[in-house]
């Protein structure tokens, strides 16, 4: 169910909230500066060292004297090269084109010409995740993210019967997550399927939202399917097979990894949903306040938090969406004590325990509800 | 308009500069870095081979830094080979574009030394004046103190002899009249006419705050000497106050010459005086190129009050913001007719992202004042405190 915004505290609290949490940002901004700018310039290094070095060790592995030992050459390359698209998708893309390295005022570092290793095209994303996503987080009907059209994860949904299959279509979107990521945007302008909508929010047109979507996914599938091993055909039909199919699967592993660490970020089980009439006119407190309720964080080491972009974080990162991700770390703490001490829920767990309740919501709303809950009797009242 | 960025406009491209140059080359390029060009990919790893290395500007090295006064300097630099492959000429500027806490930042400059200098020892000179609250300036003067190394872009401006003379006689008779620091384009010039031998008549009518701000002073004391066909007026603002009519008349060289040359180069309201004045003692306006000195950037924040001037140059509209009732850029141009891509109009969807070129915006989320060279800002948070220049 939506939640019932009785249980938000009153203005004055939430006022008092919402400056306390300012206060981090100010000290974030004031803290930022040359070693964020060195940090995701050498992101940018390692990113660039392990697509390189990926696609080199796929193919070293078939010349002597390396060949006894191909599958091993081949298995690191294909961990590189997967590794480099996670860098490339999370730490680095995401975070820049959120415009969080914009102060540096890098002609390359940049939300406005950053382009990224994915399917998706970086204007048609910029549109519909940092306005649509961040700006409505989780309010049905709005957040489009909320299940991407595809997954009931809440009973303001109702159920219908294709639900009951919606684990294997979970399982599926995971595996093809940038396809969907490419495509959410034409899908909610019905480009090519379902019924023309007569209005268009949309601030290009749609031949030119069709020309962007194609010419980006051109290019990828041209990239990782038809020019590398093309590249290596002329050194034998198997080398160029196993290069293709190594670059499969580094883009089905980078699906798996970023589809997993999002939904960790939204769909774990105490993460909130909310009607849109009760976020109209919202103060910044209550905006904060729903932000925190739609979001999940996940615990874990540094090279975790690097590996999902920070969006281990991802409370911090809905509040503070453009302060360079690597102080969500420290902000994180600050943020809980903020909460703890005006009552607020702070969704926080191990990467294992969060995934487990990602899996088991996916699976409950699979089915008709049996009951309605308590909550809604009291909502209701 | 000046370009800031290199455009090597070389006539006769190779064939391997005009693959290059192609849109498959691009798109190539684009489908296997996702960047225009292949160097932009490589660029951070070959800046761990070689600091400082650009797609798209120059590397500078700054051999050493010159006290001129208590608070002008001079850079020494020493720039890549590549750049600036057909030259300069004499009055030109560059962006120097340097890196203070990871903020990047980009200032113009006229050289001040010149284009014969730079052939014969690969050096150029840029003479910088400290400006008192600057954010940039005064770091410059502590950060390169022993030098070090910088970007700069290809020199661009046509504040320059060559430009004069095309559109007019070469040897007719030239007035040029600085002010304080906007002396350096006309040390460049006055250099680069003695070392090819120009002899036509030059008076150089040179205005100060008081008379330890004269820059140059013995070189120019010793051009004097040298060439007699310069001449050279030092006015002490201390004694002679604001440039007068009266200065005109009693210089080296005829102001009523039919053919006479005016070139002007200081602070703004200097330029209109000296505009103001050779006009009215006859010089056509089309004899008259003047230079705003800085065509740098407003150094520092002269604090909200009154109106601002907004320019957008791409549509050519100018917007004009209140500060007694401050709108953001995105409502002003909005206003205006003008229809800016925005989202979220409040600050987290970067949607209506804009490039600056110049002046300081204040933005309402971060509450931070901007730099005030070029930048990208967000329109819809971002409220204006000096005269800006939007590319809109």
């Amino acid at each position: 169910m939506t939640t019932s915004f009785e249980q938000r505290p009153d203005e004055a609290t939430l006022l008092a909230f919402q400056q306390e949490l300012d206060a981090i940002r100010d000290e974030a901004l004031a803290r930022r500066g040359q070693q964020d700018a060195d940090y995701i310039r050498n992101m940018i290094r390692l990113q660039r060292g392990c697509e390189i070095g990926g696609r080199i060790l796929m193919v070293l592995g078939f010349i002597p004297p390396f060949n006894s030992l191909w599958w091993l050459f081949w298995g690191i390359g294909v961990a590189l090269l997967s590794l480099a698209k996670i860098f490339d998708n999370m730490e680095i893309g995401h975070n820049v084109m959120h415009g969080q390295y914009d102060w540096m005022n890098d002609p390359h570092i940049n939300s406005r010409h950053f382009n990224w290793d994915i399917a998706a095209d970086s204007d048609s994303w910029k549109r519909y995740h940092n306005h649509e996503h961040h700006t409505y987080t989780n309010i049905i009907g709005k957040d489009r993210d909320f299940g991407y059209g595809l997954l009931r994860l809440s009973d303001d949904i109702p159920w219908r019967p294709k639900n009951r299959y919606q684990f294997l279509t979970y399982l599926n979107l995971s595996l093809l997550f940038q396809w969907g990521v490419a495509y959410h945007e034409l899908a909610a302008e019905r480009i090519f399927f379902g019924k023309r909508r007569t209005e268009s929010h949309l601030p290009i047109s749609r031949e030119q939202l069709k020309k962007d979507f194609f010419s980006k996914i051109n290019k990828q599938v041209f990239k990782d399917y038809i020019f590398f091993p093309l590249l290596l055909l002329p050194f034998g039909l198997a080398i160029a097979g196993w290069v293709l199919l190594g670059n499969v699967i580094a883009n089905l592993v980078r699906n798996l990894w970023t589809s997993t660490i999002i939904f960790c970020g939204h769909f774990t089980e105490e993460v909130h949903t909310f009607d849109e009439k009760d976020c109209q006119n919202e103060s910044r407190g209550q905006w904060y306040y729903r932000q925190i309720l739609g979001s999940s964080n996940l615990e874990g080491k540094r090279w975790f938090h690097i590996l999902s972009g920070h969006l281990s974080c991802q409370i911090e990162h809905h509040l503070f969406p453009d302060v360079p991700a690597p102080h969500y770390v420290w902000m994180a703490e600050r943020v809980q004590q903020v909460c703890d001490k005006y009552h607020i829920p702070y969704n926080t767990g191990s990467f294992g325990q969060q995934y487990l309740t990602v899996v088991k919501r996916v699976w409950s709303y699979s089915w008709p509800d049996k009951k309605q809950p308590k909550s809604d009797t009291l909502a209701a009242g | 308009m000046t370009t800031l960025i290199d455009d090597k406009h070389s006539p006769s491209l190779s064939l391997i500069g005009k693959i290059r140059e192609s849109k498959s080359w691009s798109w190539l390029a684009e489908s296997l870095t996702q960047d225009k060009r292949f160097s932009y990919y490589f660029e951070p790893l070959i800046q761990l081979l070689i600091p400082n290395w650009s797609s798209v500007s120059s590397r500078a090295d700054i051999l050493t830094l010159r006290h001129e006064t208590n608070d002008v300097f001079t850079l020494v630099i020493r720039p890549q080979k590549s750049w600036a492959k057909g030259g300069f000429s004499a009055g030109q500027h560059l962006d120097l574009i340097t890196e203070k806490d990871g903020v990047r930042s980009h200032r113009t400059f006229s050289i001040s030394s010149s284009p014969d200098y730079f052939d014969k020892t690969g050096l150029i000179e840029l003479t910088i004046r400290v400006q008192d609250k600057g954010a940039i300036t005064p770091w410059l003067r502590e950060h390169f103190a022993q030098g070090g190394l910088a970007n700069i872009s290809a020199p661009f401006g046509d504040f320059t002899l060559e430009k004069l003379t095309a559109d007019h006689h070469s040897d007719a008779p030239l007035l040029m009249v600085a002010g304080g620091s906007g002396i350096t384009p006309f040390r460049s010039m006055l250099q680069q006419m003695q070392a090819v031998g120009d002899t036509r008549l030059v008076q150089l009518l040179y205005y100060a705050r008081n008379n330890d701000q004269f820059l140059f002073r013995h070189e120019f004391e010793r051009l004097l000497k040298e060439r007699e066909n310069v001449s050279l007026t030092l006015m002490d603002g201390e004694q002679v106050g604001l440039m007068q009519s009266q200065h005109l008349q009693e210089l080296a060289l005829d102001i009523q010459h039919p053919q006479l040359q005016v070139m002007i180069c200081g602070p703004t309201p200097m330029i209109q005086l000296a505009r103001q004045l050779t006009e009215a003692a006859g010089v056509a306006p089309e004899r008259i190129a003047f230079e705003y000195f800085g065509a740098a950037p407003i150094d520092q924040i002269d604090g909200v009050d009154g109106q601002q001037h907004v320019s957008c140059t791409t549509s050519g509209k100018y917007l004009l913001s209140d500060a007694d009732q401050p709108k953001s850029l995105l409502e002003l141009a909005e206003d205006a007719d003008l229809k800016p891509v925005s989202g979220c109009r409040i600050g987290v969807c970067h949607q209506c992202i804009c490039k600056k070129q110049s002046g300081v915006v204040y933005n309402t989320k971060t509450q931070q004042y901007s730099d005030t060279g070029p930048q990208e800002i967000q329109l819809c948070v971002s409220v204006p405190v000096t005269d800006v220049a939007l590319e809109l």
